[in-house]
């Protein structure tokens, strides 16, 4: 097969069988890869009303098309299952050199059901397959579980593991490969806690082959030369990385404060950002497979009380424990980021939830013999420490691994909670950029960035300026974001390329990889499928309505360009509704479905 | 008025913020600030062949994009605060 390796690896962990089957091809044409064609299994072997910790759910490694080949940055792969924080569809994304390697063993995917009576891992080495004991494995971290199974099974395998936190079902527990990769978000490491699945370890030898090799090299030469003339993907973030927002959406009054309450504007974002990284503590930049942009933070603190040594943080985790908590010390951010790559937890939902904690406790909701210490915004050792409690699931970390909603649900504030679908929101502020609050609103996953991210034109003019402040066009916009997304994501490609290439570029690739003569627009077309798919999960699975915190749409903002707005999301969710040919109340129509076979 | 600089423009001037006197116009001023600093600078604010204006770098003023003003023709005054970007993107 072109681009396919054929064989889905089904691993039953209560029965310890593992049989090797054949790729369901209708589906991976219908639902690209990865992400798409993950969903897919997901849909179609679960019931979407099950315990996410349960038995019942599935765990679903799943690579695109593009994963392992030359195509421009292909290092991407999915791990899908029901999602425990949000009980939506989950579905996370994840680069490095795991995705590569499990196609060269020979595998498109991996589906893990049942749980296992003990912590195993899978050993995969081209055709050998096992089960093996991870009783020894059980209890350590990230770091500590890849160097000790690269040292017993070599180097070269690329190993996916949780730490503590996914062992003891934290709801926003990641999965991380090649160590500080992520398949960040909704839980799926707690879902693998659940399994007593520790990790799976994997070298291969094969390669991936292609339809049309020649045109498959023109296709990704033509990528790889537009990626490298863009300023963004050429040169910017490989320069400064993604902590370069920073100061951006600082200065267009973007940045949420203090959990959102004071505003969008932190007089001390210069402090930790990407400028400030690169100066202090950065030694180089890193890249995934096949990836000329290399946006990937090394960093080490030395000289502080948070000398540490690790990647990143990226934009998104250095906002949480930054301008979400009030706190300007980028030791301090960068030492809770490492915690969350050796705890194995979302630096996102783990910095917000803390920045909820501070605004809690700032108003005597939670008490103090609660936390065990006074807490506040801006308390940097405090948030260093809760982040370190919530990985060894010590204490007041108890709750804090439950995520805010949960935490401020129990002390009787859950509005205080920055969620969406009762996961946290990142790092822009739906009323300074009114179409972000729409896609926190809509996005299958609960409050993410990356499902269609606005951003992109409100604020930065890639690839053209549309005005943040404007509620107009803005559901037209973001369904096409939302379906291009969807795209990339099951390509097997990483979605940052989209800064350089667009659908045009990224459907060359994906044609002449598969060998197909299929069009841009059918391919896009796939992308309104697979997000028609994880709505309809949603919705059967009981899934809360689309909308925001009442603080984005009640609380006007009082600093910088958006002063006095509120995300206007009314507006927005009824156009974005329309252009989805969905109901008013969000249901997609017989009709939509029917045109996307959905029905 | 007062300059903000950021990523690499720091490195280019030497600067992270300066006052300067408002000149008339935002394509005023970035004439004035890619012949105080030079080609480096004038590739990223007016590109090296004069063309572009404005259209490789992200520029604010007082917080709002250019482009939802009237673009290089809008007009400044002293208490303005200029932000000046490369083209950045990240996530």
């Amino acid at each position: 097969m072109n681009a396919w390796t054929g064989t889905i690896l089904r691993v039953n962990l209560k029965d310890k069988t593992i049989v090797k089957e054949a790729l369901n091809t209708k589906w991976a044409n219908d639902y690209v890869g990865a992400r798409g064609l993950g969903s897919k299994y997901l849909v179609e072997e679960i019931d979407p009303a099950i315990d996410a910790l349960g038995p019942k759910n599935r765990l679903i490694y799943m690579a695109g098309p593009l994963t392992g080949t030359s195509a421009a940055s292909s290092g991407r792969f999915e791990i899908c299952a029901k999602a425990p924080l949000t009980g939506t569809i989950g579905a996370a994304n994840s680069g490095g050199y795991f995705g590569p390697e499990l196609k060269f063993a020979g595998y498109d995917g991996i589906i893990f059901e049942g749980v296992s009576a003990k912590p195993v891992y899978l050993y995969i080495k081209d055709d050998v397959v096992e089960l093996r004991d991870a009783s020894d494995l059980w209890g350590l971290n990230v770091h500590e579980t890849t160097d000790a199974l690269n040292e017993l099974l070599g180097s070269k395998f690329r190993i996916s593991t949780i730490g503590q936190a996914g062992e003891r079902m934290s709801l926003f527990a990641c999965v991380n490969n090649d160590k500080n990769r992520a398949n960040g978000r909704g839980g799926m490491g707690a879902v693998m806690g659940s399994k007593k699945l520790k990790a799976v370890a994997v070298r291969g030898t094969g390669s991936v082959k292609v339809a049309q090799p020649e045109a498959f090299n023109e296709a990704v030469c033509d990528a790889r030369t537009k990626l490298r003339a863009h300023p963004v993907s050429g040169e910017g973030l490989a320069a400064l990385g993604t902590e370069v927002l920073v100061n951006v959406i600082n200065e267009s009054g973007a940045l949420p404060f203090r959990n959102f309450r004071d505003g969008a504007v932190d007089p001390n974002a210069d402090d930790y950002s990407g400028e400030r990284l690169a100066a202090t503590y950065l030694i180089k930049n890193r890249g995934c497979f096949a990836c000329s942009i290399a946006c990937g933070r090394v960093t080490r603190v030395t000289n502080s009380p948070y000398a540490s040594f690790g990647e990143g943080p990226e934009y998104e985790a250095g906002w949480a424990f930054g301008a979400s908590c009030g706190v300007n010390n980028l030791a301090a951010i960068c030492k809770a980021n490492f915690l969350c790559n050796e705890y194995g937890l979302d630096p996102i939902t783990m910095g917000t939830t803390i920045a909820c904690a501070m605004e809690l406790a700032e108003m005597g909701a939670i008490p103090e013999e609660d936390i065990g210490f006074k807490l506040f915004f801006g308390d940097a050792d405090a948030m260093v420490r809760l982040t370190e409690m919530t990985g060894k699931g010590e204490g007041f970390g108890l709750t804090l691994g439950q995520g805010s909603y949960r935490m401020a649900e129990k002390y009787g504030h859950p509005e205080l909670s920055m969620s969406t679908k009762k996961q946290e929101m990142p790092a822009y502020d739906g009323r300074a950029i009114q179409g972000m609050g729409l896609e926190y609103a809509t996005s299958n996953r609960g409050g993410c960035h990356v499902r269609g991210y606005l951003t992109s034109p409100e604020i930065l003019g890639v690839p053209v300026k549309t005005d943040p402040l404007v509620t107009e066009g803005k559901g037209a916009l973001l369904k096409l974001f939302q379906d291009l997304t969807a795209l990339v994501d099951s390509s097997g490609m990483c979605l940052f390329t989209t800064f350089g290439i667009g659908l045009p570029e990224i459907s060359a690739q994906l044609r002449t990889a598969i060998g197909t003569d299929e069009s841009d627009e059918d391919f896009l077309l796939k992308g309104e499928r697979i997000w028609n798919l994880e709505k309809q999960f949603n919705i059967a699975a009981g899934v809360e309505k689309d909308t925001l915190p009442p603080r984005l749409l009640r609380d006007e903002l009082k600093q910088g360009p958006a002063t006095g707005k509120v995300c206007d999301l009314a507006t927005m969710l009824k156009d974005y509704y329309a252009e989805r040919g969905w109901d008013k109340e969000g249901v997609p129509t017989k009709d939509k479905l029917a045109e996307l076979s959905l029905g | 008025m007062q300059i903000r600089y950021f990523a690499n423009y720091r490195t280019i001037t030497g600067r992270r913020t300066e006052e300067v006197a408002a000149p008339a116009t935002m394509l005023a001023l970035l004439e004035q600030l890619s012949t105080r600093y030079g080609a480096e600078l004038r590739r990223w604010l007016l590109s090296a062949d004069g063309l572009a204006k404005g259209e490789n770098a992200v520029i604010l003023l007082n917080g709002r994009h250019i482009e939802h003003l009237d673009g290089v023709a809008t007009t400044l005054k002293e208490e303005d605060v200029v932000s000046l970007f490369p083209l950045v993107a990240g996530g």
